[in-house]
C-alpha cells in the first residue's frame, strides 16, 4: 500500500514571507500523523497545498503515489478546513448530502450516511434543522461529519479540537481513533501537544515553515529524552521552588503551578528530589519518573516564545489568509 | 459534471426556498392584474369628467359646445352662468373635487380661435376630446358665417378618418400603434436591466457569502473554483428563467380571465376585448430571451469577479458599481434608440456587447434591425461572454480565498495573469 500523502521539498512563499520552506514528510498508511507546529508555523498552508488549494512554489505533492492533486482525489479525502464554515440558512441535511454530492457521492448515499452519522454524533434531531440554529460545537460536528460522510481513506482534519467542550472532543476523539482502527490514515493538525500525544502515531514537528523533527511518537521520545520527572501538588509546594533552582539536581523545569515537568540534571537521583520537597512541607498527589512529554520536547525544540504561543491555545488564527 | 450540477441544484432549491423569491413571484402578476383591473374601471366610466362651461359673450356658443358634448362618454358638461366671481366660485368647486374643471368662452371663439380651459388635473384624454369638440364648434360656426347650411355642415362632420396604423417589419405587417410599440421597447429595455442587474447581483451576494462564512475553503478542495462559479452563474439563471415564467403563466392567466374580472366589476366584457395586450411577436420573444441570457451571462461573470474580490457586503457594493454603470448605459439610451433605431449611435450600442444584451432587442422589436445585423449582435455578445468568463473565473480563482484589503487594479491584472 503506497503512502497516502509524501509532501517532498515544498516550498510557499507570500508577499514578504516563506510560510513553508522546503518541507518534506510522508505520512504512512493506516496511522494518525500529527503536525505539530506553534501559531504561524506554516501548519494550515501545508495542509492547504495537500489539498490543492494552494500551489506549491516548488516542491511537488503525491498523494496515494499520483501527482494529480487533493481535488482529484476529493472522493478518497475528508477535509476539515481550520477555517469552518457552512451554509448558514440551509438545513444541516441538506448541507451534508451537498457537501458529499461534490465529492462524487450519490444523494441517496449520501442522505442515508449523514442520518446515520447525525445518529451517532448525537445530532439525530437536528438533520431538518438550518445550521444557524446549531451551536458552536454542533456545528463543527457537523463540519466533522461533512469530513467523513464519503467514507474517505484519508482524512486531514486542520485543528479539529479547538473550540470543542471537553465532551465533544472526547466524541471526536473516539470517532478519529475508530477510524485508525478501520485502517485508515488521519492526518491532522494542532498546537496543543496533549492532543496530539493522545492520539499520534507518528509526527512532525514544524516552525516558521521548516520541519525540526519527525517519526513515530516513541522515537521522538528517545531522542529527546533525559530522565524527567513529572509531579503534582496537593495544596501545599513547600519549598518547591528553591529545590526546581537547584542546578545540581534539575537542569530544566517546566512549572505549571500544580504540576511540573523536571529534567534532571546529569547524574542526580530522582529520590533525592523527593526526599527534599517532602521534607520540605510539600503535599504531593503525584510523583512519577517518566520519558519527556510531547510538550516538553516541543518547547525545547521551537523556543520559549512559541512556547507561550501553545500555552494560549485560543490565540490562534493568525496566519492562513493568502497574500498572493 | 455531477458536481457542478450539485452546486446548480443547491443554488437553485435554496434561492427558490427563499422569501423573497415568492414575493416577486406574486407581486409580477398581481401587479399586472392590477393594470387590467385599472384599465378596466377607467373604461367603464370611473373617468367621467364633470365641467363647466362659462359663456361670456351673447351669441351662446357655450350653449352649443355643450350640445355638441353631449353624446360624450367621458364629459358631462353644464352651463354656468356669467357673473361677477363666477370664476372664483367654479374654482371653490373645483378645489373640493366637486367639479373636474371649466371652460372660458366667448364671442371672440369662432375669430381668434382661443378659449380657456382650467382645472385641478389636466388629462390628455379630457383636454384632447375638448379640443376635437371646440373644433367641430368653430368650424360650423364659420362656414354657417359664409351661409352654408348648417345641415350640410352636420352631414360633413358625421364622418371621420380612422387610420389603420400598421407596423411592417421583416416584410410582416401587424397592426399596432406607435404607443404600443414603445410601451413594448420600454417594457423590454427595463425587464432585461432589472433582472440582469438582480439576478447578477444575486450571483454576486451568494459567493460572498460562500467567502464569508468560510465555506469556499471546503467546496474549492473539491471542485475547479471554475466549476464552482459555472455553477453558481447556471443555478442563478435558472431562477431567474423559473421566475419569467411563473410571470408568464401567471400573465397569461390574469389575460384570459379578464372577461370575469370585467363582469366581476360590473363592465360590459364585449368591451373589454378593446384592451389589448400590445402584441409580441415570437421572434421578439426569440431575441429577448436570447439576450437576456447572453446579458445575464456576461454580467453574471463580472459580478462573481467582484464578489470574489470583496470581503464583505459594504466593499462589494462599491465595488459592483462600475460594473451596474455598464449597463446603466444602454438603459439610460433608451429614448434615444427609440427614436432613432437606425442611428449610428443604436447601431453601436446593438453591437457592442456590455450594451448590446439590452439595446438589439429594443432595436429588434422596433423592426430596425436586420437579421444580419441581429447575428453579428449576438456572435460579438458571444465573443464576449467567453472572454470576461475567463478574466473573471481567474479573479474569481484567487479571490475567493483572499481576506482583508480589496485588491487594487494592479493586483487584479496579476491574478488574471497567474
Amino acid at each position: 500500500m503506497p503512502e497516502p500523502v509524501i509532501v517532498d521539498r515544498v516550498t510557499k512563499r507570500f508577499a514578504g514571507h516563506t510560510a513553508v520552506d522546503a518541507l518534506s514528510l510522508s505520512v504512512p498508511s493506516g496511522v494518525i500523523y500529527g503536525l505539530l507546529g506553534p501559531n504561524g508555523a506554516g501548519k494550515t498552508t501545508t495542509i492547504r497545498m495537500i489539498m490543492d488549494i494552494y500551489e506549491p512554489d516548488d516542491g511537488s505533492i503525491r498523494l496515494f503515489n499520483d501527482v494529480a492533486g487533493g481535488r482529484t482525489h476529493s472522493a478518497r479525502i475528508g477535509y476539515l478546513p481550520e477555517e469552518r464554515g457552512l451554509y448558514p440558512k440551509m438545513r444541516v441535511l441538506d448541507v451534508l448530502i451537498f457537501l458529499a454530492e461534490i465529492k462524487g457521492v450519490t444523494r441517496r448515499a449520501a442522505r442515508a450516511a449523514a442520518l446515520q452519522w447525525l445518529e451517532r454524533l448525537g445530532l439525530g434531531d437536528w438533520g431538518m434543522r438550518k445550521v444557524s440554529d446549531l451551536s458552536k460545537g454542533m456545528q463543527q460536528k457537523v463540519q466533522f461529519i461533512s469530513a467523513v460522510l464519503h467514507d474517505p481513506e484519508l482524512v486531514v482534519l486542520d485543528e479539529p479540537f479547538s473550540a470543542l467542550d471537553p465532551v465533544n472532543r472526547q466524541v471526536l476523539l473516539d470517532t478519529v481513533i475508530e477510524y485508525r482502527r478501520q485502517g485508515k490514515t488521519v492526518l491532522f493538525s494542532t498546537h496543543i501537544m496533549e492532543h496530539a500525544e493522545q492520539l499520534c502515531d507518528r509526527l512532525c514537528i514544524i516552525a516558521r515553515g521548516k520541519k525540526l523533527i519527525d517519526g513515530s511518537l516513541a522515537d521522538v521520545k528517545r531522542t529527546h529524552g533525559g530522565k524527567h520527572v513529572v509531579i503534582a501538588f496537593d495544596g501545599k509546594q513547600g519549598a518547591a521552588q528553591q529545590i526546581f533552582g537547584d542546578r545540581r539536581l534539575v537542569s530544566k523545569v517546566e512549572d505549571f503551578g500544580q504540576q511540573a515537568e523536571l529534567e534532571l540534571a546529569p547524574g542526580a537521583d530522582a529520590q533525592e528530589i523527593l526526599q527534599a520537597l517532602v521534607s520540605s512541607g510539600a503535599r504531593l498527589s503525584h510523583f512519577e519518573l517518566a520519558s519527556p512529554s510531547l510538550h516538553k520536547i516541543f518547547v525545547d525544540l521551537v523556543g520559549p516564545e512559541a512556547a507561550i504561543a501553545a500555552a494560549n491555545p485560543g490565540t490562534g488564527n493568525d496566519r492562513g489568509h493568502a497574500r498572493a | 459534471m455531477h458536481k457542478v450540477w450539485a452546486v446548480i441544484r443547491r443554488e437553485f432549491v435554496e434561492r427558490v426556498r427563499t422569501r423573497w423569491f415568492w414575493v416577486s413571484a406574486i407581486l409580477g402578476p398581481v401587479l399586472f392584474a392590477g393594470i387590467i383591473v385599472f384599465q378596466i374601471a377607467q373604461s367603464l366610466g370611473g373617468g367621467v369628467r364633470h365641467i363647466a362651461v362659462v359663456d361670456t359673450g351673447r351669441v351662446g356658443y357655450g350653449r352649443r359646445i355643450i350640445e355638441a358634448l353631449g353624446p360624450s362618454k367621458s364629459i358631462r358638461a353644464d352651463a354656468a352662468t356669467f357673473a361677477p366671481g363666477v370664476f372664483d366660485s367654479l374654482a371653490g368647486l373645483v378645489e373640493a373635487k366637486q367639479l373636474n374643471g371649466f371652460l372660458i368662452v366667448d364671442d371672440s371663439l369662432p375669430t381668434e380661435g382661443k378659449a380657456e380651459y382650467r382645472a385641478s388635473n389636466l388629462s390628455m384624454q379630457t383636454i384632447e376630446e375638448l379640443q376635437r369638440t371646440l373644433n367641430r364648434v368653430i368650424e360650423k360656426a364659420r362656414l354657417e358665417g359664409k351661409g352654408v347650411n348648417p345641415e350640410v355642415v352636420d352631414w360633413s362632420q358625421a364622418l371621420r378618418v380612422t387610420l389603420d396604423q400598421k407596423k411592417c417589419q421583416r416584410g410582416a405587417c401587424t397592426s399596432e400603434s406607435a404607443g404600443q410599440s414603445f410601451v413594448v421597447a420600454y417594457l423590454i429595455s427595463l425587464l432585461l436591466f432589472m433582472a440582469i442587474l438582480l439576478y447578477g447581483v444575486n450571483v454576486m451576494s451568494s459567493v460572498l457569502e460562500e467567502k464569508r462564512d468560510r465555506i469556499v475553503e471546503v467546496l474549492v478542495s473539491s471542485l475547479r473554483p471554475f466549476q464552482l462559479m459555472l455553477g453558481k452563474v447556471a443555478g442563478a439563471g435558472a431562477v431567474s428563467f423559473f421566475q419569467f415564467l411563473i410571470w408568464g403563466v401567471s400573465g397569461r392567466i390574469v389575460i384570459s380571465l379578464r372577461g370575469p374580472i370585467a363582469r366581476a366589476l360590473g363592465a360590459d366584457p364585449s368591451q373589454i376585448q378593446d384592451i389589448t395586450l400590445p402584441h409580441i411577436p415570437f421572434d421578439t420573444l426569440v431575441v429577448f430571451m436570447a439576450c437576456f441570457l447572453g446579458g445575464f451571462l456576461l454580467y453574471s461573470a463580472m459580478f462573481a469577479a467582484v464578489g470574489a474580490m470583496s470581503s464583505n457586503e459594504q466593499e462589494a457594493r462599491q465595488a459592483q458599481q462600475p460594473v451596474t454603470y455598464l449597463l446603466m448605459i444602454s438603459y439610460l439610451s433608451f429614448i434615444g434608440l427609440t427614436n432613432d433605431p437606425s442611428s449610428t449611435f443604436a447601431k453601436t450600442l446593438s453591437i457592442v456587447p456590455f450594451t448590446s444584451p439590452i439595446a438589439t432587442p429594443v432595436r429588434w422589436a422596433g423592426g430596425s434591425m436586420g437579421v444580419g445585423e441581429l447575428v453579428v449582435s449576438l456572435a460579438m455578445l458571444a465573443v464576449a461572454i467567453v472572454g470576461v468568463t475567463w478574466v473573471a473565473a481567474r479573479i474569481y480563482r484567487v479571490g475567493i480565498l483572499m481576506t482583508g484589503k480589496r485588491p487594487n487594479l494592479k493586483e487584479l491584472m496579476r491574478w488574471v495573469r497567474a
